[in-house]
């Protein structure tokens, strides 16, 4: 089946990448894994911040040995351009003029700052793609409010709903809505653009307010109060239509087991494969409705068993009897995960001064035009005169010139 | 905004093979003015089942996911296991751009349907197959749930801290994530196809979508050797706190910077709250202490003296004019609630016919110039477009009344 095609569908689209930090970057790291020439206007005196945040190769701080950054980066390149010097609009306009994408996630106002608003940018290039990720959208009383991923969740009603019950609300632990839901769905409407332009000639605009994509991802607790008035409230690993269903204890420190049930079916093959203790009799047990209600005690029962198992060995045996059930891994177990290896998803490329490390290749795969991951995150302004000379069609003389001026770097 | 005439979606048909998996992918496409036309099997779409209800009351509309998921789309019921379903669905392929199915690796290929034999009939197609694992490797048959998907990507382990258990986040993400990434792998299939008349199968896994939601922490292990878990909740100033009427998520540390820091401690000051003068010590600038349990209890009792004052929405907005960070931790009243959402018109009302009501959904996750998002259509009754399309395709009254009698189909 795979037939692989001569040309990745996005080689040829050049897209001029103002954006930094999380969402902007994951969306133009799935352009560019497609074949599309990423350029990131970096700038050495005020460098991206994940640059400079960790981990970092052997825990050595360093503008080029984060990983924080170079996950998001592969693929692209760099340069080192201070875009606060009267000169620098100038350069951006070429490139601007050379590229098919512009995109940023400023906060509102930055891009007009420098004259490079939509309406500017369409004076420079008239079919533009424009892509701006403003956190709560360009219009309306917050606007221009300042926060994180993190406050993000809560704002939506991620950490509301995630947690324990008889503990404070949670949330992921981490940036999430930035890391899958908004850039995908920023990458998906990219790709509606780039081929309506191919249709039609047109450029536009393409506003992705960071709020509004997450609550995309969050529908039913709001359709749930909307309709029936009722405020749902976090309830730990418990699912309205599933029980027993927990993360429970195995052997081991902080190793847990993920198991659901859904129907009686599975219901009774989980207690086959526990080899049919006597509790499990228990007539309470016997219905979906039954152990919805007493979910306590089946929890406490469960986890008796699985706390004297092996977590792997057990999700195997459960897998084999048609269970739910899965492994909690941790970043160590997922690089050792004899799946993931078997299907190639961890891709180990050698950066200048990184040497060897680890990225993730794309969680889809595609039989003729599969994604690439060939080039590691770029050291910062490393293509600067590369991409002044080629795309810009500078003189090595007027490169020089720029650096002597500190236009680059 | 200009018209919504000659979109490039309302000349893209999607077929769908409904499950829980693949439904948002398809709403992606319908909401922009795709035809989507889900093919449920008789025993109906899995996520009719699920909770919450409308009214709370069980029945084959209600459920709110359900409704959530399939706006603008088309439905049919037909059981493919039989061969003339099997033969419903060559004809419908050959007018169909994209096919998104979730089944197990291998069904559709034992009834005759698989990639291989539905590309011979239309060489265009863009087959998209979602799966908890993908379409190869020793786990590809396990069977899965969103929990134990986000358990075996990772994503889980991080939603705690120290030897804590995790809890996970709500309305099954991994299935998000997984729809949302065959929703972009498949436009740039279809973006491929397009200019040079190749189809292609796409193969995506769940578990490896909800790795890429891990933050840095393959990063974290492969570079430094820790394992890292949540990176709220484990130091002074950054996570949750309670104030007069829920709770408010803050964020006044990170690392030595202590810009987000100072400004809070002033304004506690202001309010002559009781020890405030202690959080402007220097030691507070150390990451180190701050995760120690004496900072950790020490700025929780001084703070929250202040917050209880306040409810979340103050906090909120008083916050942001002293360039300080303190988010609410809404709930979903809340969020309906909230005056920007509001403002910007977000949340959209339909009326649903089936459930004789008005439902409320989330509104539009982009704007795109010059295209229309729109929900047109509420989610359809079940088999309700079942006689019609079937009609398009060239059966007539009575042939269809065969398939129904036989139990191929569904007519509604």
């Amino acid at each position: 089946m795979l037939l692989m095609s001569g040309k990745l569908p996005l080689a040829g689209i050049r897209i001029a990448d103002f954006s930094w930090v999380g969402a902007g970057p994951i969306t133009t790291r799935l352009l560019a894994e497609f074949g599309a020439e990423v350029i990131r206007l970096e700038s050495q005196k005020r460098p991206e911040i994940l640059r400079l945040t960790g981990p970092y190769k052997d825990g050595i701080a360093g503008i080029e040995r984060s990983g924080y950054y170079s996950v998001r980066n592969p693929n692209k390149k760099s340069i080192d351009i201070d875009m606060n010097h009267p000169k620098a609009r100038d350069l951006a306009v070429k490139l601007i003029q050379q590229s098919d994408i512009v995109i940023n996630n400023f906060t509102l106002g930055t891009m007009e700052k420098w004259h490079l608003g939509y309406e500017e940018v369409k004076q420079i290039k008239p079919d533009i793609i424009y892509v701006t990720m403003p956190i709560q959208g360009s219009t309306g009383p917050h606007r221009n409010y300042m926060g994180f991923g993190a406050t993000m969740n809560a704002l939506v009603g991620i950490n509301h709903l995630s947690g324990f019950p008889d503990k404070e609300p949670f949330g992921s632990g981490t940036n999430y809505p930035d890391h899958v839901p908004n850039p995908t769905h920023t990458a998906f409407a990219i790709i509606a653009a780039l081929w309506h332009r191919r249709r039609t000639g047109e450029g536009q605009a393409i506003e992705v307010a960071q709020t509004e994509v997450a609550l995309n991802v969050l529908p039913t607790a709001i359709m749930d109060y909307a309709a029936n008035n009722r405020i749902e409230a976090r309830i730990g690993n418990r699912d309205l239509n599933a029980a027993p269903h927990g993360v429970y204890q195995t052997l081991g420190s902080r190793r847990w087991i993920a198991i659901a049930i859904f129907t009686d079916t599975e219901w009774a093959a989980l207690t086959e494969v526990m080899g049919h203790p006597a509790w499990t009799e228990d007539h309470r047990f016997a219905t979906l409705t039954g152990r919805l209600e007493h979910q306590d005690e089946l929890d406490r029962l469960i986890e008796n068993w699985t706390s004297q198992q092996e977590p792997y060995h057990l999700m195997e045996r459960l897998a084999g009897a048609g269970i739910r059930a899965g492994v909690v891994q941790n970043a160590k177990d997922l690089l050792e995960d004899p799946h993931l290896h078997a299907r190639g998803f961890w891709i180990y490329l050698n950066h200048p001064e990184m040497r060897r490390h680890v990225y993730n290749n794309s969680p889809f795969r595609l039989s003729r035009t599969p994604t690439q991951i060939s080039t590691p995150a770029p050291l910062l302004g490393q293509h600067t005169d590369e991409v002044l000379r080629d795309v810009l069609g500078l003189s090595q003389r007027e490169i020089d010139q720029l650096r002597q001026e500190r236009v680059i770097g | 905004m200009t018209e919504a005439s000659h979109s490039l979606f309302d000349s893209l048909r999607v077929l769908e093979l409904a499950g829980e998996l693949g439904a948002y992918t398809g709403k992606l496409f319908a909401d922009l003015g795709a035809d989507v036309i889900r093919i449920e099997p008789l025993a109906g779409d899995p996520t009719r089942q699920r909770r919450p209800f409308f009214q709370a009351a069980a029945g084959r509309e209600n459920s709110l996911r359900y409704q959530y998921l399939n706006t603008n789309k088309k439905a049919m019921a037909l059981d493919l296991t039989d061969p003339a379903a099997g033969e419903i669905l060559r004809r419908l392929i050959r007018t169909a751009d994209l096919c998104l199915e979730s089944y197990p690796p291998g069904y559709l290929d034992r009834l005759g349907l698989g990639y291989e034999n539905l590309s011979q009939i239309n060489p265009r197609l863009v087959h998209t197959a979602i799966t908890p694992y993908g379409q190869s490797g020793p786990y590809k048959d396990y069977p899965y749930s969103d929990l134990t998907s986000l358990a075996m990507g990772g994503m889980l382990y991080l939603a705690g801290i120290e030897a804590e258990k995790p809890a996970r986040v709500p309305d099954n993400q991994s299935f998000f994530q997984a729809d949302l990434y065959a929703a972009y792998a498949s436009i740039v299939a279809l973006y491929h196809a397009d200019a040079t008349e190749e189809g292609q199968f796409v193969d995506v896994s769940i578990q490896e979508s909800v790795t890429t939601a891990l933050e840095n922490a393959i990063q974290t292990y492969d570079l430094e050797g820790r394992i890292r878990r949540a990176a709220g909740s484990v130091e002074a100033g950054y996570g949750a706190y309670a104030c007069q009427d829920g709770y408010v998520y803050v964020m006044a540390a990170m690392g030595r910077n202590a810009y987000l820091w100072d400004p809070l401690v002033q304004w506690m000051a202001e309010k002559n709250i009781p020890e405030a003068e202690i959080l402007a010590e220097d030691r507070w600038k150390d990451p180190e202490y701050r995760k120690l349990e004496e900072a950790k209890t020490t700025f929780k009792r001084i703070f929250e003296t202040f917050s209880r004052q306040y409810r979340k929405e103050e906090l909120y907005e008083e916050s942001q004019k002293r360039k300080v960070v303190i988010y609410p931790v809404n709930s979903a009243k809340d969020v309906l609630e909230n005056p920007q959402l509001a403002h910007r018109s977000f949340f959209k009302h339909m009326y649903v016919a089936s459930l004789g009501s008005n439902l409320c959904y989330p509104g539009a996750p982009y704007a795109l110039e010059k295209m229309v998002w729109q929900l047109r259509a509420p989610a359809p009754v079940f088999g309700q477009d079942t006689a019609g399309i079937l009609g398009n395709l060239g059966y007539g009254p009575e042939e269809i009344q065969a398939l129904v009698e036989r139990g191929v189909a569904y007519v509604r």
